[in-house]
């Protein structure tokens, strides 16, 4: 019985958070545990809660009736006086940055309910919770400021210590910023975009059946072909030559990508690096670069026997060009004082090479890796369309000639997909060794 | 013009160039003076590794330079290759101009409203990893013609780099240029036409001028893919990559350096004149 009545109040407790302003969007779990914490206590109409100037030690949350809270006038409040009813919320000041003392008087004024929570034991909590606890302490700061009308300067909380920065875990991280994604409209818009987008293919091709779209694949036969086990064209998900044709298709990327790097980025830095070398290569360089890489093609079959290293060959020129060049341009922004101050540190040129030009174009050889596995890709496609056997592109190509409409769709989609994920390989692997320089230069600057 | 010719990097680009030149003559020509005897230590190596086995790998296998300038002078005062070049020409205008007048209000109004950039550019971002070439199929199925097939894949091509340049164009604008206009009570239209528009020209010129890059690399793969409209006969009305296409399967090997080098100058001469348009059409930022 006692229990029972125990767990009705925590549910009151619960309610009346939830109409505050602080802990208004806080999640279930927290308010229970903030609930937790909380003590009851009466007033009778004109009893003094608190004074001006005593300990700040409890907050407290209207539940019934109303008080009086009047700030001491050296505050500077704009409206001293205010009315406090259900789910208001005072007796903050042991939040405030450097703030031990009551900043103000309340008495009741009707026959008053609280829940008291003390200030310290609650800082506890949010620090346990660090992402929804500064949440909370930023709704506070601006409950304050708002509502009890404080002046900025004086509005300031107290930041939580704690795992906030340093050991936040990257999942909750991820979660909060999930949940703040889901409670925004983007979600909403892009999933209005897609259902028009798909919606649209659906109709026109398979329900209006509209001229010039009649012919195309439609949605729902794609995506049955797709997803069937035995599929009527011979590829889907469940047929392994399909897993064959992706994994050729990225180990030519992979290969052309890999090689593209290895040699491009030493020749970018050399380009950069030393203005002898870009005098005597560069033309040659600028000849070849405007030759788009798919006109390559014939040639390429022409001078490599095997057509799987001449596809391999047109993934890796795309890529080679965009690397080694991006490299250059990143030696060439670097500000040349760097290389001035290390020359007198006494620094030789390969400690300067080392040290000062192969970090400095770090970023914009890390874009170039970004550029060159799309170009990579795109090129790989015409190539294995024209030439090769296996791979996305080829599947794409036969499709057509054999008149097996649904598996072109899938050949793109697919295409689309291995591509996006190798480009945010290639991304993460980029912004993961940057952090790490950029920590470092950081701390060299600090 | 003296200093320009006294210059080293001039004369170093000139040495380069023809040391290049020579290096793949001799290369090319390897085949004529080289023994094939020479070559017989080598031939386990070789043919294990997928070459021929009398001629030097790779380079042996290319047109020498001087058989390419002939094979161009004769193919010079063919009509056949000039309209190859009108035909390629037009199809990336067409392409180019449609995604110019798609693709800039398409990013605008990503930039300008969110609920248009909640609602397209998932899906713009779902598309674009798709390169146009894979487009190539479906495009043939779905246009009634060739020649608009093609156009469509050198649309899809230059699209995707316009509209992100746009975009990012609009995005940098600092905000304090809009902050400003509407204090000074700009409408929605000035604030337009006074800080949008000038404030992402820049980018419009830099997404085009790299879109018309990628339109030549399109169009070339798009014409060898598709036939080029090949079925108007001969090497006539066919493009230049077709062009390239046609040389490869009968076997004149000069030719397909003939045509990739005219692709090359001409992507190269389009690309300078939308550069050139462009600093014209922004000529502030020559000032800074």
């Amino acid at each position: 019985m006692d229990a029972a009545l125990r767990l009705g109040a925590a549910d009151e407790a619960i309610a009346v958070l939830r109409e505050t302003t602080p802990f208004g969007d806080a999640s279930e779990a927290l308010l229970a545990r903030i609930a937790g914490i909380a003590r009851r206590a009466r007033y009778a109409a004109g009893a003094r809660i608190y004074s001006a100037d005593d300990a700040a030690d409890d907050i407290f949350v209207v539940l019934s009736g109303r008080a009086e809270h009047v700030f001491k006038p050296e505050v500077g409040a704009r409206e001293a006086l205010r009315r406090v009813t259900r789910g208001g919320v005072f007796g903050w000041a042991g939040l405030l940055l450097g703030q031990t003392q009551r900043l103000a008087t309340v008495t009741a004024i009707e026959p008053t309910e609280v829940l008291r929570i003390d200030t310290e034991a609650l800082v506890g909590l949010l620090e346990s919770e660090p992402l929804e606890g500064g949440h909370v302490m930023e709704r506070f700061a601006s409950m304050i400021q708002r509502e009890f009308t404080l002046p900025a300067l004086l509005a300031q909380v107290r930041r939580l210590s704690g795992p906030l920065t340093e050991e936040m875990s990257s999942l909750s991280l991820t979660l909060y910023r999930l949940s703040l994604w889901l409670r925004s409209p983007r979600p909403y818009l892009m999933l209005v975009g897609f259902a028009l987008f798909l919606g649209f293919w659906y109709l026109a091709v398979e329900v209006w059946k509209l001229p010039r779209f009649r012919e195309m694949p439609g949605l729902t036969n794609v995506v049955r072909e797709w997803l069937s086990p035995s599929p009527t064209y011979g590829l889907s998900l469940y047929i392994a030559e399909y897993y064959q044709h992706i994994a050729m298709s990225v180990w030519r990327v992979a290969q052309g990508f890999f090689l593209a790097t290895v040699l491009g980025v030493p020749v970018g830095l050399l380009l950069g690096w030393s203005r002898s070398f870009k005098e005597y290569v560069f033309p040659v360089f600028e000849t070849l670069r405007p030759i788009p890489i798919l006109a390559w093609v014939p040639l390429a079959i022409v001078m490599f026997i095997a057509t799987e290293s001449a596809v391999v060959y047109l993934a890796f020129l795309a890529s080679f060009f965009a690397t080694a060049l991006n490299t250059m341009l990143g030696v060439e922004s670097i500000d040349e004082s760097y290389v001035r101050a290390a020359n007198c540190l006494g620094a030789d040129r390969w400690q300067v090479f080392r040290h000062v030009i192969i970090p400095g174009a770090l970023p914009f050889i890390f874009t170039g890796l970004q550029i060159s596995i799309g170009v990579s890709w795109f090129s790989l496609v015409a190539a294995e369309m024209v030439s090769g056997q296996y791979g996305l592109g080829y599947v794409i190509w036969t499709s057509y000639v054999m008149v097996r409409y649904p598996t072109i769709v899938i050949g793109m989609v697919t295409l689309g997909i291995v591509g996006y994920v190798t480009s945010a390989l290639v991304r993460i692997a980029g912004d993961y060794l940057m952090e790490w320089r950029v920590r470092e230069l950081a701390l060299a600057e600090r | 013009m003296k200093k320009m010719l006294s210059n080293p990097a001039l004369w170093r680009g000139v040495v380069s160039i023809a040391v290049f030149l020579v290096l793949w003559e001799i290369g090319a020509r390897s085949k004529q003076w080289m023994a094939p005897e020479f070559f017989a230590p080598f031939k386990e190596f070789l043919g294990a590794m997928g070459f021929k086995k009398d001629y030097l790998p790779w380079i042996g296998a290319v047109p020498a330079p001087s058989a390419v300038l002939d094979s161009w002078t004769a193919v010079f005062v063919d009509a056949s290759y000039w309209q190859s070049w009108y035909m390629s020409f037009f199809r990336v205008m067409s392409g180019f101009i449609a995604a110019m007048l798609i693709g800039i209000p398409f990013g605008l109004s990503l930039a300008m409203s969110r609920v248009a950039h909640g609602i397209g550019f998932p899906v713009f971002e779902v598309l674009r990893p798709i390169p146009p070439l894979a487009w190539v199929p479906a495009s043939i199925i779905f246009w009634p013609t060739q020649e608009t097939a093609i156009a469509f894949i050198t649309f899809l091509g230059a699209f995707y780099t316009i509209v992100i340049n746009v975009l990012g164009g609009a995005r940098s604008i600092d905000v304090r240029y809009f902050q400003a206009a509407r204090s000074m009570g700009s409408s929605r239209w000035d604030i337009f036409r006074r800080v949008i528009l000038p404030g992402t020209l820049p980018s419009i010129v830099v997404g085009s001028a790299v879109g018309m890059g990628i339109t030549w690399e399109v169009v070339v793969a798009a014409e060898m893919i598709s036939g080029g409209g090949s079925q108007i006969g001969g090497t006539r009305g066919g493009g230049l990559g077709f062009f390239i296409w046609l040389s490869y399967v009968g076997g004149s090997y000069e030719q397909i350096v003939v045509g990739m080098i005219s692709i090359g100058i001409a992507g190269f001469v389009s690309s300078e004149l939308l550069r050139w348009g462009g600093r014209y059409a922004t000529p502030w930022l020559k000032a800074r």
